[in-house]
């Protein structure tokens, strides 16, 4: 139940903003700079969520960084290129046209108005360059520039930091003749930061810059509502303590998804994500809230997938760390399931491919590609790329099962050996041909990004030499993307379809505005970004309430 | 080369800190994240554990070689990553001070090799310098403890 009108509140301020993401920095910088009072509380001990924990890049049409780069990109394109994607399965069209006219908006606001600033990534291109309706030259992804972490001082160190992330930006770590190990180690000396660090950090700075408060180890835990329905504060918790806290314009739940809470997995998601990507935090609380508050929900069954690794060594948070990993583009891998069968594309984007591993078969009656499926490569693959933690050229950690014959590690592995044995003697075929003719790999453009898309020197190659190796891709998420319906302003909608006055939603917390599409790098965080900025002009700018206490009224 | 070297003064005799000292199984669980470790020979043994370094957990195995055994006063050994890509060394030194107090002295180098060597090596600048202090301090309390002796 959502909490009463306490008999005092602890604080009262104009704006309350759960989270410290993306869409939270964004819509709490926005909402300062119409004049409210802002506090940012934040659950975990530390500042940014998955956006710091990110690659920070936000994908954004018609963006002042492409035009400086001479990037064409027109509005009309835009539109068509994301319902090409959406398929009609967004949740409202409406929000299309809005992202594609505000977003660049927004990043024009943060350029002017923050120390935020971007790149467009030299040699980047889009995801799904080989559709007609995607840019061909250049991208809408942009790559947040390095920042000096020094200038957020004591915040600096409680900026979410990925541990496999190193300090380069997108444009660097794709670099043509490798990575620059010692500029790397440079940056580390010079608290140097980029990626999802930079763009928290900047923004961070603007939140300190305008006085805007931040709370940590303080999650919102149920919203209070007044007589009618509004929603006038929350009650939050610090040290085991109930703290209530007025907000006389409003409260945005930025709080993200709920990847890390397994019954609203099972209860929503239409496969069962075993291995969440982002910091342990986000457990669907805003949902939960907003649930209370008696909101309609939208985009509920959809996550940002991603087929994940895992290094056993290696923790985050008392978590083993779930990797994006890498080796699936090939050319010498396959995906294949406890059968041993290749079931689809394996080098198509990570928000793709796991819509494969729940598919039903109704005549076995099971999910033949329910995760763990395992990414079979050989010694080839294994010499050339970097595979989770993996380095070519040093031998292969214990926790990497590996076998001189397939047999013998499908046998390891638990997976049918004949069905492993056959299916690489036909990817191996397939190879000899140039042609895969099953599950079209080499032929997505996502699959070779660096090198101009796939083709079958690229991404077909034998799996012949051994070892043999094995490593089980499981079922992960970046987020979550469902959440509370919302209307253009970023209000919170009831299941009656009436505005929950002083209710606000954005990013992972709300209902994903382009349905299941993630259009390109940075597909999540630019929406979130975008709606976070709409939110915060609309709270901001909103007429104070009274939010008179129980004593007060009783007066 | 990332290294850390911590001094501590005991009020016990040097012989009873070699005592301890000289046998691996009474300090090993006090090495900071500590999981297991084996003793294959008088001179080789192999360690796992799990260092913190703050922003992630890494679970390492090493072999550690003795290379020197100078009863009652030094030991130094060379160590080696079996599981990940570094190389390093350490002495543990005890000098007498009186009869009855000790200065006991832990030293730890790592150095992480391969492609990524330099990055990791900044990471460890700070965490190799805090293992041998807390490793020292806790061998120096285990010690106190053990003696009776309040500090
Ligand atoms: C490794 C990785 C790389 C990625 N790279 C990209 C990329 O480059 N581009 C892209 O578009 N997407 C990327 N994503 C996805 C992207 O990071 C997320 O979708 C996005 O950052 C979500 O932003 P958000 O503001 O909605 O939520 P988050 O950034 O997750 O922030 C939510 C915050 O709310 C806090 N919180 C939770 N509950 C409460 C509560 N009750 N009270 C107060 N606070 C609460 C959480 O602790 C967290 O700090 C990546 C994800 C991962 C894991």
């Amino acid at each position: 139940m959502p909490a009463k009108r306490p008999a005092t509140w602890d604080r009262e301020v104009d704006v309350i903003v759960l989270g410290t993401g993306g869409a939270a920095f964004v819509s709490a910088v926005l909402a300062a700079d119409q004049g409210a009072e802002v506090l940012m509380l934040e659950k975990t001990h530390q500042v940014g969520g998955t956006t710091a924990f990110s690659g920070g890049v936000p994908w954004i049409p018609l963006n002042r960084y492409m035009k400086e780069a001479g990037i064409e990109d027109d509005r009309e394109s835009a539109i068509t290129f994301i319902k090409r994607l959406t398929q009609g399965k967004e949740p409202d069209p409406k929000f299309i046209d809005l992202f594609v006219d505000t977003g660049h908006v927004m990043i024009d606001y943060l350029h002017e108005n923050t120390p935020l600033r971007f790149a467009t990534p030299k040699g980047y291109s889009e995801y799904y360059g080989h559709l007609p309706e995607a840019l061909k030259n250049g991208t809408r992804s942009l790559d947040p520039e390095p920042f000096d972490l020094n200038q957020v001082g004591e915040w600096g160190p409680l900026v979410r930091q990925n541990p496999v992330f190193p300090p380069l930006t997108l444009a660097e770590g794709g670099a043509v003749g490798g990575i620059d190990f010692t500029k790397i180690a440079e940056r580390m000396e010079n608290n140097i930061v980029t990626m999802g660090r930079s763009l928290i950090g900047s923004l961070l700075k603007a939140a300190l810059d305008r006085g805007i408060d931040i709370e940590l180890n303080t999650p919102g835990k149920e919203l209070v509502l007044d007589e009618e329905g509004k929603v006038i504060g929350v009650v939050a918790e610090y040290n085991e303590e109930k703290i209530f806290i007025g907000a006389r314009k409003g409260v945005v739940l930025a709080s993200g998804g709920f990847e890390w809470n397994q019954e609203l997995i099972k209860t929503f998601l239409k496969g069962h994500v075993t291995h969440p990507m982002s910091p342990p935090g986000n457990e669907g609380d805003g949902l939960i809230m907003a649930m209370e508050a008696g909101a309609a929900l939208g985009n509920m069954t959809e996550a940002w997938y991603y087929p994940t690794m895992q290094d056993p060594t290696f923790e985050y948070e008392d978590h083993v760390m779930n990797q994006t990993g890498g080796g699936r583009m090939g050319p010498n891998s396959i995906i294949v399931n406890k059968h041993g069968n290749r079931f689809a594309h394996e080098g198509t984007t990570y928000n793709d491919l796991p819509r494969s591993f729940f598919e039903y078969d109704p005549v076995a009656l099971e999910y033949p590609n329910e995760a763990p499926n395992w990414m079979i490569f050989d010694q080839q693959l294994k010499d050339s790329q970097m595979i989770i933690t993996m380095m070519p050229g040093e031998e292969a950690p214990e926790w990497v099962d590996q076998a001189d014959s397939l047999r013998e590690l499908a046998e390891k592995i638990g997976v049918n050996a004949d069905g492993l044995e056959a299916s690489v003697a036909r990817w191996n075929e397939h190879v000899e041909n140039g042609v895969d003719p099953d599950f079209h790999r080499g032929t997505t453009h996502f699959e070779n990004i660096l090198g101009g898309g796939g083709n079958a020197e690229a991404n077909l190659g034998k799996i012949e030499k051994g070892p043999f190796y094995a490593i089980p891709v499981h079922l992960g998420a970046l987020g979550t993307n469902g959440g509370p319906r919302i209307n253009e302003k970023g209000e919170v909608i009831s299941l009656r379809g009436q505005v929950i006055d002083g209710l606000y939603a954005a990013g992972n917390a709300a209902m994903g505005i382009l349905g299941h599409v993630y259009t390109s790098a940075g597909g999540t965080i630019g929406p979130a970004m975008t709606m976070g900025y709409i939110v915060g002009k609309e709270v901001g700018t909103k007429e104070s309430r009274e939010i008179k206490e129980a004593e007060a009224l009783a007066l | 080369m990332p290294n850390g070297t911590h001094t501590v003064e005991l009020q016990v005799p040097i012989e009873n800190i070699w005592n301890f000292v000289s046998d691996m199984n009474n300090w090993a669980p006090l090495v900071p994240g500590y999981i297991e470790h084996e003793i294959l020979s008088d001179k080789q043994s192999t360690w796992k554990f799990k260092g913190d370094l703050g922003f992630m957990k890494k679970t390492v195995k090493l072999q550690i070689d003795i290379q020197e055994w100078l009863e009652p006063s030094k030991v130094t050994f060379d160590l080696k990553g079996l599981s990940d890509n570094f190389t390093g060394g350490g002495y543990f030194e005890a000098v007498k001070i009186s009869d009855t107090a000790t200065r006991m002295t832990g030293h730890l180098d790592i150095t992480a090799g391969g492609m990524m060597g330099a990055m990791i090596n900044t990471i460890l600048k700070n965490f190799v310098p805090e293992t041998a202090e807390q490793l020292t301090v806790a061998i120096a309390g285990k010690i106190n403890e053990i003696e009776g002796v309040t500090v």
